[in-house]
């Protein structure tokens, strides 16, 4: 696949950072996957079940870039939400509240994975699942992937 | 009369009843001495033992059960009287003790009275036994302990020469040896040691696992010596995982291994994809011959994900990694004396070093993911003799740094 189709056939009114869904599915390091910036009253509610992967971590954390290559080698164009410490705490309430990760008190971690709009979990998950083959449909499921 | 004994902490306690069951005698005893009972008069021993205990609301009836189980197997005869014995490593208050307590409720013997020369004997053969099994427990103690202390001079001899050989070279005491010059890291300590008790068990499992293999044994045998093995590595990554809290960098740089098993070290340990390659060792991955034959079409096609997936996996860490270093470099080099400290600076970069625990954590993930997989994949004798072939990989690198270092010595 020369270029990517987008996912959704978005109205262009929505001023998501999405636009740039012309790179290359081949994993091509040198392009970096689209970056979501927090706007005023952004709706993180919106943006999860907007995107079909989104990625949510920490900014410069060298975790979150494994998984985005390792997303990125799938030919997956995941969203990355990247996330300053000062606004970590709230962001990750939010997250929480979204995902219902808090009620049986487990701790939302970065960097999170949500894919088809539901928390998927983190890269330990997300590599296990990969290993066993399960994350391919998975993706295709969500729509992230078409092949 | 029933004597009972109760196990309760460091204190044992001897309770007696009179045949009124009123009665009750209280005779602290040091920790040391173990009571085994013989049963009263018509009833068998197991159902004395309940009756016992539940009269007596032990609160841990089962161990002393097979406490009492195990000393009943040793004394045979089992006659109607009740007797008390008492054996003692250490004290010799003991046949006070035990004759005090046997003399006690003398109504009970009345029936004996007859024959105590009988009892006398029976008592004195039964607490010969218990000597002799405490000699011999005693005797296996010191046995076991004068190997861990060659294996300790074995250890230190090691050290020793590998703080000679790291001495001639330039500048790489550090990288060899970190915090040598006297820290001592009792993680890492405990990680050393734990890790030859595992070396030793892993030639073990090895040697069951060919013989087994050559003898051709059903699978159910097969699969619990596969069970085996594979919780074996599971408990080698938890203590990679612990260690790594102890002292990431000497996981991570393989320091635990043997020299030439180092030589292919990948973030702490062999590259996922390399163990795949080993263990399946079919044509179609093709590095150490077929050692899983014949593996079905479908297996193979599987295999073949797996390893695509591993190679994925290892890219995407390692690109990680990679970010990880430039990252560090920058912080390190960008940092200034700033009235005379580095510290801004060397915090962040501290931080950034705590990243590689999660790293190494990482890489063993996916190697357990990976061997979980295959094991979904095999059957049980390909498994089997896939974990011997990984074994006999391991292993045989291990003797060759053996040959290795000793060839160093000869030329040094």
């Amino acid at each position: 696949m020369q270029q990517a189709i987008p996912y959704k056939s978005w109205p262009p009114i929505h001023t998501k950072a999405q636009q740039s869904f012309s790179l290359k599915v081949d994993g091509n390091p040198l392009v970096s996957p689209p970056k979501v910036v927090l706007r005023e009253g952004e709706d993180m509610l919106n943006m999860v079940s907007e995107n079909a992967v989104i990625v949510f971590a920490r900014r410069g954390c060298c975790m979150s870039h494994v998984v985005k290559r390792l997303l990125l080698g799938l030919g997956v164009n995941p969203a990355v939400y990247e996330v300053d410490e000062k606004d970590e705490i709230g962001v990750v309430k939010e997250l929480e509240t979204l995902s219902n990760t808090g009620k049986d008190g487990k701790v939302l971690q970065f960097p999170a994975v949500f894919i088809g709009g539901s928390l998927f979990g983190g890269l330990d998950r997300v590599m296990a699942t990969h290993i066993s083959g399960e994350l391919v449909p998975i993706l295709k499921d969500a729509g992230a992937l078409w092949l | 009369m029933l004597g009972l004994c109760l196990v309760s902490g460091k204190a044992l306690w001897l309770l007696w009843f009179d045949n009124k069951g009123l009665e009750r005698k209280h005779f602290p005893l040091p920790s040391s001495s173990v009571i085994p009972l013989c049963c009263p008069k018509n009833m068998n021993s197991s159902s004395a033992q309940f009756v016992t205990s539940r009269r007596m609301g032990v609160y841990d009836p089962i161990q002393q059960m097979s406490m009492w189980g195990e000393n009943f197997k040793s004394n045979n005869n089992l006659n109607s009287s009740a007797s008390l014995i008492v054996e003692d490593v250490k004290l010799d208050s003991q046949s006070e003790v035990a004759s005090h307590g046997i003399s006690g409720p003398s109504n009970q013997y009345d029936q004996e009275a007859t024959k105590p020369v009988d009892k006398t004997q029976r008592r004195l053969a039964q607490n010969r036994e218990a000597a002799r099994k405490s000699r011999l427990r005693k005797k296996a103690y010191v046995q076991q302990l004068e190997t861990s202390r060659l294996k300790l001079n074995q250890l230190e001899h090691e050290l020793e020469c590998a703080r000679h050989q790291s001495s001639y070279m330039v500048g790489g005491l550090d990288a060899i040896h970190p915090g040598f010059p006297g820290a001592v890291n009792p993680g890492i300590t405990t990680f050393e040691i734990e890790y030859g008790n595992w070396v030793e068990e892993q030639n073990r499992q090895i040697r069951a696992l060919r013989n087994a293999l050559n003898a051709d044994v059903p699978d159910m045998k097969l699969r619990i010596l596969v069970e085996n093995c594979r919780h074996h590595y599971i408990e080698l990554f938890r203590m990679k995982e612990t260690a790594a809290k102890a002292d990431v960098f000497y996981v991570s740089s393989g320091m635990w291994k043997t020299s030439a098993e180092r030589f292919f070290s990948w973030i702490g340990g062999i590259r996922p994809s390399e163990l795949l390659k080993v263990t399946c060792g079919s044509s179609q991955i093709n590095v150490l011959g077929p050692q899983l034959s014949p593996m079905t079409e479908e297996q193979s096609v599987q295999v073949g994900y797996l390893q695509d997936a591993c190679l994925q996996a290892e890219d995407a860490l390692w690109q990680g990694m990679e970010r990880l270093q430039q990252t560090l470099a920058e912080t390190v080099a960008a940092s200034q004396l700033i009235e005379g400290s580095y510290i801004p600076q060397m915090a962040a970069a501290m931080k950034k070093l705590e990243n590689l625990v999660e790293f190494v954590n990482e890489a063993d993930h996916i190697r357990e993911e990976a061997l979980d997989q295959m094991f979904r994949i095999l059957t049980i004798r390909q498994a089997a003799r896939g974990l011997l072939a990984l074994g006999e990989y391991f292993q045989r690198f291990r003797d060759l740094s053996k040959l290795w270092a000793a060839r160093s010595h000869e030329q040094a």
